[in-house]
């Protein structure tokens, strides 16, 4: 075989097999679970497939609009994470120099202590007697408690914004890293002033990064669930919690993975066009 | 020649440098009340903060269950964490690299774990290994990770190796070389940053992950979830707050150390 | 370079690989020594060794594994899947599931040496066409916990839950049935027979409801902290917190509704067609031994089966969560009835929608 062959089948079949067989297939048990009746008689058993699912939860407006509000949610989530992120990315290729390693990981040490602690801990700083409340009014700066600083729509979109900086760097760091120093360095010699060569070169080589950032940071929260169980309150919910809710307070699975199925559908024909609309095929190379 | 630019040029802080601290802080201000707490010798996370005492510590080396919760989640960390890396990388180069029918479909697949909600994945995975019969163990977790790790280390890597100059391996290729080869020698290490960075995250996703441990693990919980079942204990707390402080702890330790080393043998090389 | 990077990736490879063949040598181990190996599916903090101390003390060459399930739904969910527990532990509401759809053992009681100490009242609960299918073993009320000194006069309806006074400080259980249970409290509907008029109220009554809630629980730890430090005044709690937050020194009162308290009981069953049955049947015997029962009342703050444990309760607090020197509470209170499985799906779909709601 010519090497390339091989080296391409080495390349593929791995990862092909592992997403196919512990990913895609548990999917299509999902899909298929979704045309469940109900969770009566063997799971795994034999069932009449219908459409009962889907009609329920179609039926219900408020899941909808549920999740359109999820994904302006996100959207503004993407949006604030990667803006706050590029000075980040920035900042670790062109300046930070050798210790970019060491800075990396300490943008990672936080995330390795458990979520729940941190969650805890931010409650303890941000709730009606926290810190920061009794400063302020110690201060005379507030007279009542500041409310919506936890257990709020905000407060989850603000922890969302501040969970995903971190991770939002590191594909535009790494798009950055492609950038030739030498050429900027040569370019700024030669009098070029600092912002046309951030324009000209910088941001559109380092595109790719912050376009992998947007989606990396925008497709998960969508389904997100955890920070809005945790603080968002009664009225913060989004999408992936109803869906959540199905599984592990409801145990009926069918109708989970049928909300599971039409957000998945969903979310892949917005990231469809967003793809078509900025012609990912040409920046892949 | 690089040498003398590297020193003209130094690291320059500025203003990205204070930018970079600001964030540093905000993401290690819960961490500055955790350590606070885990000296506290009340049991609840309220002011105000009464006597300090070091008996969290001495008691977390008196509590086999947490060490071995929090070895667990280290072990699967670092083998999801490097299987995603493995399979991830390989995707990026097959989409950066190669031209075949079933790119895109490829590229979804790939980024598709990311849309999923994780607690469907977690259900549908143990209906799956129920069925073929495969015991739930740090095992299964581990296979759970890797599949929800894998969408980052796609777009990492693959942000690194997109439009990446072809000169230097099509130069290779000139001189006779194999591709497998060119890859190994020369794409691996010019974008080995990317691929730490993206283990890094992979392995950072998994250390955490509640809802897979919760389904796939059998009987031996990670750590998040044996910190979820002893959160009902007010008087356990104190004991979980003291070993995450000290996990913090001492892998900033390590890593400043090995900066140092690493610093250490650069100056030696260069003298 | 390179060969760094491959000395990288094969060190985590070759650790787990060593570590799968430790840990396999050391199963091979189990098999040959003890004599039998329990799987247990039990609810997060049931795992600690002083919930079955009495067990573990009984037979050293028993090893018990857990489980962990986050809810009766998860549970549920995964005892369908094909859990290979061999024993499992619910809450009344959902025993109904697992008899009807085969999924549990009948207890044998003459084989339990501890069963006197269960009284009738609670024998009942896990009997069903007559059978004993789940054996009782820890309770508790459900009533409204208040802040004395964020909440004027003492509160004496679950009505108060709904009261606009407390709007922003108020917190609920994050569940469905149990909605549907208080608000049956409140308009003196029939639990058990909750018509679709009566559900779309239900939803409507907690929608408006939602405005005035801060959050909704999910364990009592989280209700424990926010009504510690004043975000919560007036909520849905089981007695667990009202003890845990005597014992801090919260100024808290557990409420007497004049619709009456409500009451919940756990269980646990033996999973149909395991091998283990003969085992499974001493540990929950020995669930019920004085040790295992006395650290649930002491460290938890739940009731226990066992009821010579329960008269010798000494501590206060404990004595007045459980309301012991009152006989008469028992009357006024109501237990929760078995759910079918229409009335689940209904009322944790109505749950979902109230969530949704604008």
């Amino acid at each position: 075989m010519h090497p390339r062959r091989a080296t391409f089948w080495a390349l593929y079949l791995p990862p092909v097999a592992w997403v196919g067989l512990f990913f895609l297939v548990p999917l299509v048990l999902m899909f298929a679970l979704s045309f469940r009746a109900d969770m009566q008689g063997e799971l795994l058993g034999p069932w009449r497939p219908g459409l009962t699912q889907y009609e329920a939860i179609f039926a219900v407006g408020s899941y909808w609009r549920l999740l359109a509000i999820s994904i302006g949610m996100a959207l503004a989530v993407a949006a604030a994470a990667v803006t706050l992120a590029y000075p980040i990315a920035y900042f670790l290729v062109f300046r930070a120099g050798r210790a970019a390693g060491i800075c990396l990981v300490i943008l990672m040490i936080p995330f390795w202590t458990s979520f729940l602690l941190r969650v805890m801990s931010w409650k303890f700083l941000l709730g009606s007697e926290g810190v920061i409340n009794s400063l302020l009014s110690y201060l005379n700066v507030i007279s009542e408690p500041l409310g919506g600083l936890l257990y709020s729509r905000n407060a989850v979109v603000i922890t969302l914004i501040y969970v995903w900086v971190p991770f939002a760097a590191l594909p535009i760091y790494a798009a950055l890293q492609r950038i030739d120093h030498e050429l900027l360095e040569s370019a700024a010699d030669l009098g070029a002033r600092p912002w046309a060569g951030f324009r000209a070169v910088t941001f559109p080589l380092s595109l790719t990064g912050v376009l992998a950032s947007f989606f990396m940071v925008f497709i998960p929260t969508v389904g997100e669930y955890v920070t809005p169980l945790l603080i968002g309150g009664s009225s913060g919910s989004m999408f992936g919690n109803i869906i959540q809710d199905f599984f592990t307070k409801a145990a009926n699975w069918p109708r989970g993975a049928a909300l599971s199925i039409v957000m998945l559908a969903i979310t892949l024909v917005l990231v469809a066009i967003a793809a078509r609309v900025v012609n990912v095929r040409r920046l892949l190379g | 020649m690089i040498a003398s630019r590297a020193i003209a040029h130094p690291p320059r802080p500025g203003f990205l440098g204070a930018y970079f601290a600001g964030l540093a802080i905000l993401l290690y201000l819960p961490l500055a009340v955790l350590l606070l707490f885990s000296f506290n010798a009340g049991t609840s996370l309220s002011f105000p903060v009464q006597d300090l005492t070091l008996d969290w510590y001495r008691k977390l080396f008196d509590s086999p269950e947490v060490l071995r919760a929090a070895r667990n989640s280290i072990i699967v960390a670092v083998g999801s964490g490097s299987a995603a890396t493995l399979l991830g990388t390989a995707v990026a180069i097959l989409l950066t690299r190669f031209r075949f029918r079933g790119e895109s479909a490829l590229f979804a697949i790939a980024l598709l774990p990311l849309v999923v909600p994780i607690v469907v994945l977690a259900v549908a995975l143990l209906v799956l290994f129920l069925a073929i019969g495969i015991d739930r163990s740090l095992w299964t977790v581990g296979i759970g990770h890797t599949v929800v790790a894998l969408p980052f280390v796609v777009l990492i890597v693959t942000a690194r190796l997109a439009g990446f100059d072809r000169d230097l391996e099509d130069a290779a290729m000139d001189l006779g070389a194999r591709y497998p080869k060119v890859l190994a020698r020369i794409v691996l290490p010019l974008i080995a940053p990317a691929i730490v960075s993206a283990w890094l995250v992979a392995f950072t996703v998994s250390l955490d992950e509640f809802a897979l441990a919760l389904f796939l693990a059998g009987n031996d919980a990670t750590f998040p979830v044996y910190l979820f079942s002893q959160l009902r204990f007010a008087s356990r707390l104190p004991v979980m707050i003291a070993l995450a402080v000290l996990m913090m702890v001492a892998t900033l330790l390590l890593v400043l150390l090995a900066e140092w080393i690493r610093r250490r043998g650069a100056t030696a090389r260069a003298a | 370079m390179l060969t760094m990077l491959r000395r990288l990736f094969l060190i985590p490879v070759l650790l787990a690989l060593s570590i799968a063949a430790c840990s396999q040598k050391s199963e091979d181990k189990e098999v040959a020594q003890t004599s039998g190996k329990l799987a247990v599916l039990d609810w997060a903090g049931y795992d600690a060794a002083d919930f079955w101390i009495d067990f573990k003390n009984k037979y050293p060459d028993a090893a018990v594994g857990f489980e962990i399930g986050s809810s009766d739904a998860d549970i549920y969910g995964k005892m369908k899947a094909g859990t290979q527990a061999d024993i499992f532990h619910v809450y009344t509401g959902w025993l109904q599931f697992y008899v009807d759809e085969g999924l549990v053992e009948e207890i044998d009681v003459t084989k339990l040496q501890n069963w006197s100490k269960v009284p009738e009242s609670f024998r009942i609960i896990g009997q069903f066409n007559g059978k004993q299918y789940f054996l009782p073993w820890d309770w508790g009320f459900t009533s409204i916990l208040y802040r004395t000194d964020k909440v004027k006069g003492t509160i004496d309806s679950w009505t108060a839950l709904h009261d606009p006074k407390y709007q922003g400080h108020i917190a609920t259980w994050d569940d469905g049935p149990g909605m549907v249970t208080v608000s049956s409290y409140i308009h003196q509907y029939d639990e058990t027979a909750i018509t679709p008029e009566q559900l779309a109220a239900i939803k409507a009554e907690w929608i408006k409801q939602r405005k005035l809630n801060l959050f909704y629980w999910a364990g009592e730890p989280e209700l424990i902290d926010a009504m510690a430090n004043g975000d919560v005044w007036v909520a849905y709690a089981w007695q667990g917190a009202y003890a845990t937050l005597l014992g801090q020194g919260v100024p808290v009162a557990y409420a007497d509704p004049k619709e009456g308290r409500n009451s919940w009981v756990g269980a646990y069953g033996i999973r149909k067609g395991t091998p283990n049955k003969d085992l499974a049947l001493r540990f929950l015997d020995e669930k019920l031994a004085e040790a295992t029962a006395s650290n649930v009342v002491n460290q938890f703050y739940y009731g226990v089966a066992n009821q010579e444990v329960m008269q010798g309760i000494t501590d206060p607090a404990l004595k007045q969560a459980f309301s012991i020197d009152d006989p008469t509470v028992l009357q006024r209170t109501n237990f929760t009835p078995n759910l079918t499985a229409r009335q689940r799906d209904d009322w944790t779909a109505m749950w979902t929608e109230v969530k949704a709601a604008p």
